[in-house]
């Protein structure tokens, strides 16, 4: 209850305590931008990634902390990754960030879903339904469970400082009525005729780091950044040079540089299609290494013919499989001490229209059988509105 | 709070290395390496934890202890001096005293050198001294740097000049360029050890062992792969650093992908620079997942073997002693380091 008596004053009062304040604590939840909370493990800001069941696998901070990327790996022909950057942009214009899109033409924007309105509350509050259905099981760790339920009851309380928003990707979002900004990038792409005539970039991932200082500098500290990287080095995106360990490994290094010295502003949320780049490649494993968490989408062959059980309406069918093999600062540190979540169990998620990509622990049918009656009580699970692929 | 050394690590992580060694800690992705060289840092750096000012401990740096130079390639000073700072490190104060310096790595101008560059110049001297706490200082945006301590009289001229010199970025990523800046580094550690002392007399006496901490010079090798860089080259380097100082300490990765396949001459190339430091290596401490899957009270495997150069090498030295723990890193820094079974 203190957080909602804190926030309802801060908020209010502040442009008098803006001055004053700046000295005196950063991280205080007086200055805290839309979109940023701090992490319930170690206070650290974070922010969210567009999908709520995302935010809740990162090791317990319940977001993407500040200052770190998220590698995304996909296998098969499918583009589940590429609707997580899409829901990680449309997040950062709703909540007024700037949005630094590689690769993709500007009219991308116009492809990201758009709020899922208006019962923006009950909505809201839905995704954290697993979480504490996690809880019970977790029980040594209530306390952390409640501090994060806390968090999300503060952003709940009062709407203007949702921390993630629910899309629904049946629509589309009016990007120029978000307060965020779509940057668009240097180009990466093959050379075109125009840019051999220029012929004096030496490397697009070269201008891309310097346009991102660039911009880093130049635009306000108080504005945070993110930045979206859809499937690196995938030929029809990137030009050849890039695929070279020297240009690529160079340019994830000095994005973590460039994350780590502006800490407190820039995220970055990069895919990679691993059915280009194997994970057992020494290149994409020190891809992998350069980032701060990594997360591979496996997914499952489509079975459109299968005749569903009437058991299986109460549960959205998992489309793939989801493994995690580093996550920010949870690894970072050597890997202990997130005892929240549930990353190490075996994950599955599923894309639905409403809730967007919804990651769950897998659990085999028979499995699914002795849970159900558990199951239908949470509400998440009782409503199946799923789109199949 | 748990053990800050785990008793079980005590044997391999207590008292100074032998000199001349070489120590190689290997981790997988999941499994860094940052908590056991965390470990290193404190077992090297603990004894004159006493006092935080300047003035007072002189008498306290004693002549055998040692200073430790940490080259950090994917990680930035705040990490390094938060983690250390929970285990009672306090690694701005042991700069100024001239036991620790670090070399940032971990730039983005380092391979896109930026034309403002010139702002890297720290200004003024009062804000360095009071929060070096940013490997670069912020261009062009005013933070607001929290200030708990008052700014302090100026301490004596040779350690302020220390000050600005004792966090050093890397400037240019070539192996000349490397090896430049870490020897300049290792002598400016000397130099102020020597000036910290008070005597003065001659950087090359027993005074001032410094040991080398490299985090991830593999990386070197990894982004150069093409150009200039070979494994080669870079055993070269490093053997000429481990002339100057007592010890080294290297973390390497040892992923599956980058030291079996060997198919590309990224991975031919990391697997030779692993394989060959691992067979000059006294000691070897490889971290590594649980085999049969995941748990929560486990975060990985630390394997300890002696590594090609320790032991037989030479007489009355002993081989180490070869065991494998299981660890867990809990959440506020501590390591529990555990047999297999135990607890």
């Amino acid at each position: 209850m203190s957080f909602v008596k804190r926030n309802v004053v801060l908020s209010a009062a502040r442009p008098a305590t803006a001055t004053s304040a700046t000295a005196a604590q950063t991280k205080s939840e007086k200055q805290l931008q839309p979109g940023l909370r701090p992490s319930p493990v170690d206070g650290r800001l974070t922010t969210s990634t567009g999908t709520s069941s995302l935010d809740q696998l990162l090791a317990g901070h319940g977001g993407l902390p500040l200052g770190t990327s998220l590698l995304i790996e996909e296998q098969g022909t499918t583009d589940f990754s590429g609707t997580i950057l899409r829901y990680y942009a449309a997040e950062g214009l709703v909540q007024g960030h700037q949005v630094h899109v590689l690769g993709y033409p500007a009219d991308w924007k116009h492809q990201l879903p758009g709020l899922a309105a208006p019962d923006k509350k009950g909505k809201a509050a839905q995704p954290m339904a697993p979480p504490e259905d996690k809880m019970k099981i977790a029980w040594r760790y209530e306390s952390l469970g409640n501090n994060q339920n806390a968090a999300a009851a503060r952003g709940e309380a009062s709407p203007g400082a949702t921390f993630c928003h629910s899309f629904d990707l049946g629509r589309r979002l009016a990007v120029s009525s978000c307060p965020g900004v779509v940057h668009p990038m240097p180009s990466t792409g093959p050379p075109t005729l125009d840019r051999i005539s220029n012929s004096q970039t030496p490397s697009p991932f070269k201008a891309i780091i310097k346009h991102l200082r660039t911009q880093l500098e130049t635009s306000a500290p108080t504005t945070i950044h993110r930045l979206v990287i859809p499937s690196l080095l995938s030929p029809s995106l990137y030009a050849a040079g890039c695929g070279q360990p020297s240009e690529v490994l160079q340019f994830l290094h000095g994005l973590r540089a460039l994350l780590r010295e502006h800490s407190t502003r820039l995220t970055a949320l990069i895919t990679l299609p691993t059915f280009l780049f194997p994970r057992s490649s020494g290149l994409v494993r020190w891809m992998e290494l350069l980032c701060d968490g990594v997360v591979e989408l496996i997914p499952l062959p489509a079975t459109p013919a299968v005749a569903a059980p009437t058991d299986t309406k109460t549960v959205d069918q998992p489309q793939g499989l989801l493994k995690v093999h580093a996550l920010p600062v949870y690894h970072e540190k050597g890997g202990g001490g997130a005892a929240t979540s549930s990353f190490r169990e075996n994950l599955s998620f599923s894309l639905s229209a409403s809730k967007g990509l919804v990651i769950k622990p897998y659990s085999l049918p028979p499995m699914v059988e002795e849970e159900k009656p558990k199951k239908e009580n949470s509400p998440a699970s009782t409503v199946k509105d799923g789109i199949d692929f | 709070m748990t053990s800050r050394t785990p008793p079980l690590l005590e044997p391999y992580l207590a008292g100074l290395p032998d000199e001349a060694a070489l120590v190689v800690l290997t981790g997988i992705l999941g499994a860094s390496t940052n908590w056991l060289v965390l470990r290193y840092l404190h077992s090297f750096l603990k004894q004159a934890l006493g006092g935080d000012e300047d003035e007072d401990d002189e008498t306290t740096t004693a002549e055998d202890e040692p200073s430790v130079l940490l080259v950090s390639f994917l990680r930035d000073y705040t990490f390094w001096k938060d983690s250390a700072s929970r285990l009672g490190l306090d690694l701005d104060a042991l700069a100024r005293r001239g036991r620790f310096s670090f070399v940032d790595g971990l730039r983005s101008a380092l391979f896109v050198p930026s034309s403002s560059s010139s702002s890297f110049t720290t200004t003024s001297t009062t804000t360095t001294s009071t929060t070096p706490c940013n490997a670069i200082p912020d261009r062009g945006r005013p933070t607001p740097t929290p200030t708990p301590t008052p700014p302090r009289p100026a301490p004596r001229p040779v350690v302020q000049a220390h000050q600005q010199k004792w966090k050093q970025p890397l400037t240019h990523p070539s192996l000349v360029g490397v090896q430049s800046g870490l020897h300049s580094a290792v002598d400016e550690l000397v130099r102020a050890r020597a000036a910290r002392a008070g005597t003065g007399t001659g950087t090359g006496g027993s005074n001032g062992k410094v040991i080398l901490v490299i985090d991830q010079l593999d990386f070197l090798l990894a982004a150069a792969a093409t150009s200039s860089v070979t494994s080669l080259g870079l055993r070269e380097l490093l053997l000429d650093l481990r002339e100057k100082v007592h010890a080294t300490i290297l973390t390497l990765s040892a992923d599956e992908p980058l030291v079996v396949a060997q198919t590309t001459s990224l991975e031919k190339e990391h697997a030779a620079f692993v394989l060959s430091l691992a067979h000059e290596a006294e000691t070897i401490l490889s971290l590594r997942l649980l085999d049969t899957g995941v748990a929560k009270d486990v975060s990985g495997v630390l394997r300890i073997t002696g590594g090609g150069g320790g032991g037989d090498r030479r007489a009355g030295r002993p081989q180490v002693e070869e065991k494998e723990y299981l660890y867990q890193v809990v959440g506020d820094g501590g390591v529990r380091v555990f047999e297999r079974g135990g607890q």
